[in-house]
């Protein structure tokens, strides 16, 4: 073990040791216990692990996870309002979007960082930020179907 | 694993000094973190992202300065990088996801030296200059002798890239950058190719026309014979056919996994034939004939 | 074909379980937090031919926190195995494929687990490699499997070596019939290896427990034969096994085929946890997967078949080598299967095809998503194209000139009861606008049509039981992967007992409590455990109604249960409450647990019998292609299918577009690369490219009228059939684009624009 960091998870501050070579995606899931954030392909691709860093979608399996130290992040853990769904969960509930639901956080997060940014996203918006998201279940059909959903509730 | 976080470029340098082959720098990690799991782990992994202000983007003696640990995403929200470099901000337009331009670096994209690299062609063309420092000096050199080789660059390991700076392009210029991939910014390129021109006065010649090729040779390269096969000519089919071939003979690529040299050679000179129109067709207002 | 005369059926209730995946709670294998577990993990051979000549792991045993080193030496000397028996838990003798698991550890971190995996040395002897299908039966080959002896039913004069499955269609006498053809057409179509590539990669934990007996976790399709395989690979008896199945995050057949599909991970950790005493879990790394887990195989088909001027079907002849890679696999069945589907679904009195299923030294065949019928439907409905362009007539109407009707048998069905077939093709046709878009240049429009025969399998049991507030809970095998278990599977027991949704609880499959089931693979969830579980709803339905009975003084079937009352029918007024009932019924019968059984003989006998209905299915594609570079730019896609009845439309929907685009990455993009050395040369996701949404339409899934399956309600498997015509799809519209057929996958832009320029285009 070598670094101690600071961050703060979802309005939570945390205190942790990690080595200083592990990924971000493994100081939280295995260290903090976030297991929300998926882990997948490791190489960036995906996006299953895709969590906000300082207002920003990053993939966390290509962050070093000492630069965490003195962040702050999202995860899909800390997206919903108590029990209130944000409204791109509960569109991706209410459109079949979830089959088997691996890719969904990454999904999520990417989404909300995305409707964070702008109320009404153009096609091309949406495109951009779902493009490094990779569902192998759905053929992204019911995805399209979710973001709309859940852009026209948000307006 | 030893790992430090330098708070300044001369610390960052004599630490590299120190542990010379063992370190590693490390900026954005999308290409250290993946070679930390597949490949083997450095000995020492020196992380420059708490170096201050090394992330600038400004405008600086008719060009603009880049800090290497701009992230892509900074680039492309640049006003100064849309409005006076659009090559480069084509480039980064078109690199992987969002999460990953939101993490990888300039600097890192340089310094890594693949020859698919995203930005390095465009900066070819753009005729940028490396800043590179080492811990007995700085000195500023064309991207043409930074790059070295796959992976190779003047940096040896114990230089850092400490800045990137870009001549604004002539006015009136035009420039395109085109990726060639099969899920388009998502993956590495095939093939990458930029080309920027200005048109005589008369608006009836391409000038100073520049062609950069990514990822079909051991380094990214211009295509100085086909750039003076075009420039101060007017583009009919006939020379644009002549310059995509061309370019295809200035290249030499290689077979990988992603597709056969024979291959990559076909869409140079179809992505220069196409760069070259759309730069006609811009500065002109005309269709290739 | 939802009907009004239902309640919860053909309503989009919200999927089970999908709250807490979108919050992010940890259901799945990945996720699993076993107390003082220890890390496992799989050293894989690096030669993909050789022998195995000396393990020695003397080092890494001696590394403090290593707690167990395994190898064959330490297994029963026992294979496993589908249809040849030729594997064993970790090499032993001879590795026949780079990823070929040869040794384990378990050590107290996943870093010394590294180590110690380096420092375990195998001694090879490398052995001539071959990867390539056709060449592998050549008498030059190197022999994969020394005692695999060539399959019992080769025809006889046949010269072949490394086959282990062999497949024939033989109706009428397709030689003498093709004689009297007026056209001719021969082809010969290559389909490449592709990863199911589900995003959760495969886990296994094992615990020994304090009993003797052992708990293995899984995130498997089919938790029975896994359990089947762990015991008889590390040799306990079967009920000292307990397989339970986690939340699993995709599989498509990849997970599917026991204990094959992960090269042998749950038995390899039950060994690992049996040595060290203490739990271990392993977690695969992606890249390791794609080297190492069951595929979707490659193979290469020869097709002629004759027709009339009419462009009435006379005869077809055709061959299929199929790749099963070093072990047989499920390479026989996909195979056969295969060999079945280049016969097609078309009126066609004359047909003969051999199937050759052969080792080389490559990854294994899984059961993935439609096994053998997207690579068959390749070449077969790019192959009716190039039929339809030689008669010169229209696609459209060359297919309807041949589609089997009512009463008709088509290959693997010996009558056909209706047959949507051609609603489809009209259907897709006018969706997508044959002949009324204006395409542009470089556009083309191409139609493929697909069938998918669910063979004979086992039944499967299901039970539902009451509890004392009248909800239910319900024991089915299938797993939890986003199909009928947390979609259809809940409606059927509500619908049945008048209950919400919401009251329905689906328990993940416990090997110690669960009814045996064979895995939920091939389309057959609604099936299997949609049947059974209806019957076993109706079972505890008819026990409530008949204590109700007696207090409502009615008779039970003049008894209906409506939103959790139980009332007189016309009479709604009389009623009790079905919490009530049942948990009076602790006093009467005690629990109230309904048993179900799908009877898959009954159902295959009544099949014959009365004939089979079909879930037919015709897509279509608007594509542009490039001609510079040969990309390829799907417009638009549009999927039709029978599918029966539909109990959950957007579950539903949602197989179709999420196979088709599976299929549409393997047609643009997808393969696995070796080198001629048998390396993967793209492991990772950076160069094993799938779809990504910038890539793909908004697939349209259409579900037509269509004719009752033989599942519950008369559902229609729906999990698989959308794999099968996308690449045929998109290869018939690249040819409608541009005059050129690309009879090689991908179709990538280099294999495109290759063919444009041979075709001097
Ligand atoms: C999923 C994914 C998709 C990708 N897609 C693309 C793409 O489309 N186009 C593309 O071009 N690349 C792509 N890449 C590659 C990678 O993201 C880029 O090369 C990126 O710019 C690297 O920047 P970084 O800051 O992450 O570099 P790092 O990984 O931190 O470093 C890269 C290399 O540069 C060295 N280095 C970094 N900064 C300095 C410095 N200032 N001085 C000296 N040495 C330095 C490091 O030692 C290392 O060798 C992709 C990577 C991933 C994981
Ligand atoms: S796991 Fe991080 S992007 Fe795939
Ligand atoms: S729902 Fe399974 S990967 Fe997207």
């Amino acid at each position: 073990m070598g670094l101690e960091i600071k961050l703060t998870v979802n309005g939570n501050t945390h205190t942790a040791e990690l080595e200083p070579s592990t990924a971000l995606v493994d100081f939280l899931r295995d260290t903090l216990g976030y297991k929300g954030v998926k882990l997948c392909c490791n190489t960036g691709e995906c996006g299953a692990c895709t969590i906000i860093m300082d207002g920003k979608p990053v993939n966390s399996c290509v962050v070093l996870g000492a630069d965490a130290a003195g962040a702050d992040l999202v995860t899909v853990e800390g997206i919903a309002d108590g029990d209130e769904l944000h409204p791109v969960q509960q569109a991706f509930i209410d459109t079949g979007a979830v089959q088997c639901g691996y890719c969904t956080p990454g999904f999520i997060v990417s989404l909300k960082a995305l409707l964070d940014r702008t109320k009404s996203p153009t096609a091309e918006d949406v495109e951009e930020a779902i493009s490094g998201n990779i569902c192998r279940c759905t053929g992204y059909t019911k995805i399209f179907d979710a973001v709309d959903l859940a852009a026209k509730r948000m307006s | 694993m030893d790992y430090f976080e330098p708070k300044t470029v001369s610390e960052a340098l004599s630490l590299l000094d120190q542990h010379g082959d063992q370190a590693e720098v490390i900026a954005g990690g999308t290409d250290v973190m993946v070679d930390i799991k597949y490949s083997d782990e450095p000995g020492c992994l020196v992380n420059i992202k708490r170096i201050p202000d090394l992330n600038a983007i400004r405008e600086s003696n008719g060009g603009v300065h880049i800090g290497p640990l701009a992230t892509i995403h900074e680039l492309e929200e640049s006003d100064l990088v849309r409005e006076r470099l659009p090559l480069l901000w084509q480039a980064a337009h078109q690199f992987a996801s969002l999460q990953i331009r939101n993490t990888a670096t300039i600097g890192g994209n340089i310094c890594r030296a693949s020859p698919s690299g995203e930005t390095l062609a465009p900066l070819l063309v753009l005729e940028a200059q490396a800043e590179v420092t080492f811990s007995d000096g700085a000195r500023t050199e064309p991207f043409g002798a930074f790059f070295q080789g796959p992976g190779q660059t003047s940096l040896g390991s114990r230089g850092l890239l400490t800045g990137i700076s870009v001549p604004f392009p002539a006015a009136g210029s035009h420039a395109v950058y085109l990726k060639h991939a099969v899920r388009g910014p998502m993956d590495i390129a095939m093939v990458g190719v930029a080309v920027m021109a200005t048109a005589n006065g008369d608006k009836t010649a391409l000038d100073d026309v520049r062609i950069g090729l990514g990822a079909v040779a051991p380094t990214p390269v211009r295509a100085p014979k086909t750039e003076a096969l075009v420039s101060g000519k007017a583009l009919d089919a006939a020379l644009v056919k002549e310059a995509g071939a061309s370019a295809a003979s200035e290249s030499s690529p290689i077979t990988d996994q992603r597709s056969s040299g024979e291959y990559r050679g076909w869409i140079v000179d179809a992505l220069t034939r196409r760069g070259l129109e759309q730069c006609w067709q811009a500065l002109t207002g005309k269709e290739v004939a | 074909m939802a009907k009004a005369e239902y309640t919860v059926l053909g309503t989009d209730m919200p999927r089970k379980g999908g709250v807490e995946r979108v919050v992010g709670k940890g259901v799945y294998g990945i996720d699993l937090n076993l107390p003082d577990a220890l890390s496992g993990g799989v050293l894989r051979s690096e030669h993909a031919h050789a022998k195995i000549v000396n393990i020695d792991t003397s080092e890494a045993k001696a590394i403090p926190g290593v707690r167990a080193v395994v190898t064959a030496a330490d297994a029963p000397d026992v294979r496993y195995g589908r249809s040849y028996i030729d594997r064993y838990i970790l090499a032993k003798d001879k590795v026949r494929y780079m990823g070929d698991p040869v040794a384990a550890v378990a050590a107290d971190s996943q870093a010394l687990v590294k180590e110690a995996l380096g420092k375990i040395k195998v001694t090879y002897e490398p052995l001539p490699v071959v990867v390539d299908p056709e060449e592998t039966m050549k008498e030059s080959a190197p022999t994969i499997h020394e005692d695999m002896p060539l399959p019992k039913n080769l025809p006889e004069g046949v010269q072949v070596k490394n086959v282990c499955g062999y497949a024939a269609v033989n109706i009428g006498d397709a030689e003498a019939a093709m004689a009297e053809a007026d056209v001719v057409v021969d082809e010969v179509y290559e389909t490449k290896m592709i990863h199911p590539q589900y995003l959760e990669p495969r886990i296994a934990a094992a615990r020994p427990e304090e009993d003797g007996r052992i708990t293995v976790w899984a995130n498997a399709q089919a938790p029975f034969p896994v359990r089947t395989e762990v015991a008889s690979l590390t040799g306990l008896p079967l009920n000292s096994v307990r397989v339970i199945s986690t939340g699993i995050g995709g599989g498509f057949g990849g997970k599917g085929s026991g204990v094959t599909s992960s090269a042998g991970l749950e038995p390899i950790c039950a060994l690992l946890a049996l040595t060290a005493k203490q739990p271990v879990m392993i977690v695969m790394d992606k890249a390791e997967e794609t080297i190492s887990t069951t595929i979707r195989s490659g193979c290469k088909i020869w097709i002629k078949t004759g027709a009339k001027k009419d462009g009435t079907l006379v005869a077809r002849q055709g061959k299929v080598v199929y790749d099963a890679g070093g072990y047989s696999g499920f390479g026989n069945q996909a195979g056969g299967r295969c060999t079945q589907m280049v016969g097609g679904w078309y009126r066609l009195p004359n047909i003969h095809m051999d199937g050759f299923t052969v080792y080389t030294n490559k990854q294994v065949c899984g059961p993935v998503r439609g096994p053998g019928g997207p690579q068959a439907t390749f070449a077969m409905e790019s192959h009716m194209d190039s039929l339809a362009a030689e008669l010169g007539m229209d696609p459209i109407e060359f297919r309807l000139k041949n589609v089997p009707e009512k009463g008709d048998g088509i290959v693997g069905v010996p009558k056909l009861r209706d047959s949507s077939l051609a609603e489809t093709l009209n259907t897709a046709k006018e969706k997508i606008g044959w002949g009324k878009v204006k395409l542009g240049k470089n556009q083309g429009i191409g139609f493929a049509t697909g069938a998918w025969i669910e063979g004979a399998g086992p039944g499967g049991g299901a039970v539902v039981k009451m509890n004392e507030d009248g909800s239910a809970t319900v024991h089915i095998g299938k797993v939890d992967y986003g199909t009928a278990a947390p979609f259809g599977i809940p409606m059927i027991v509500a619908e049945v007992l008048g209950i919400s949704t919401d009251d329905v609880t689906v328990l993940n499959v416990d090997t110690d409590a669960s009814p045996w089931d064979a895995g939920t693979v091939g389309s057959r969830s609604m099936l299997v455990s949609g049947n059974a579980v209806k019957l076993a709803a109706e079972d505890a339905r008819d026990q409530i109604l008949r204590m109700a009975a007696g207090q409502l003084e009615a008779s039970p079937e003049d008894l209906e249960i409506v939103d959790r009352q139980i009332q007189v029918k016309g009479a709604p007024s009389r009623s009790v409450s079905l919490a009530s009932v049942c948990n009076a019924g602790h006093n009467e019968i005690g629990d109230v647990i309904g048993r179900g059984y799908f009877d898959s003989k009954a159902s295959q006998a009544d099949e014959r019998e009365r004939g089979s209905s079909q879930p037919f299915t015709t897509h279509a594609a608007l594509v542009e292609v490039d001609a510079d570079t040969g990309n390829v730019k799907i417009l638009k896609y549009v999927a039709v299918h029978d599918v029966g009845f539909v109990v959950h439309p957007k579950a539903v929907e949602g197989q179709i577009e999420g196979a088709a685009a599976m299929s549409l990455g393997q047609a643009l993009c997808e393969q696995v690369v070796h080198d001629s050395d048998g390396r993967t040369l793209n492991p990772t996701f950076v160069d094993y490219l799938m779809p990504t949404i910038n890539m793909l339409p908004r697939i349209e899934a259409v579900t037509v009228s269509g004719y009752p399956g033989a599942g519950p309600y008369g559902t229609k498997g729906a999990g698989e059939i959308g794999s099968v015509p996308p690449m045929a799809c998109i290869a018939n519209a690249i040819y409608n684009a541009t005059g050129v057929r690309v009879r090689r996958l991908p179709l990538s832009p280099e294999n495109v624009l290759r063919a444009l320029r041979e075709a001097g285009k």
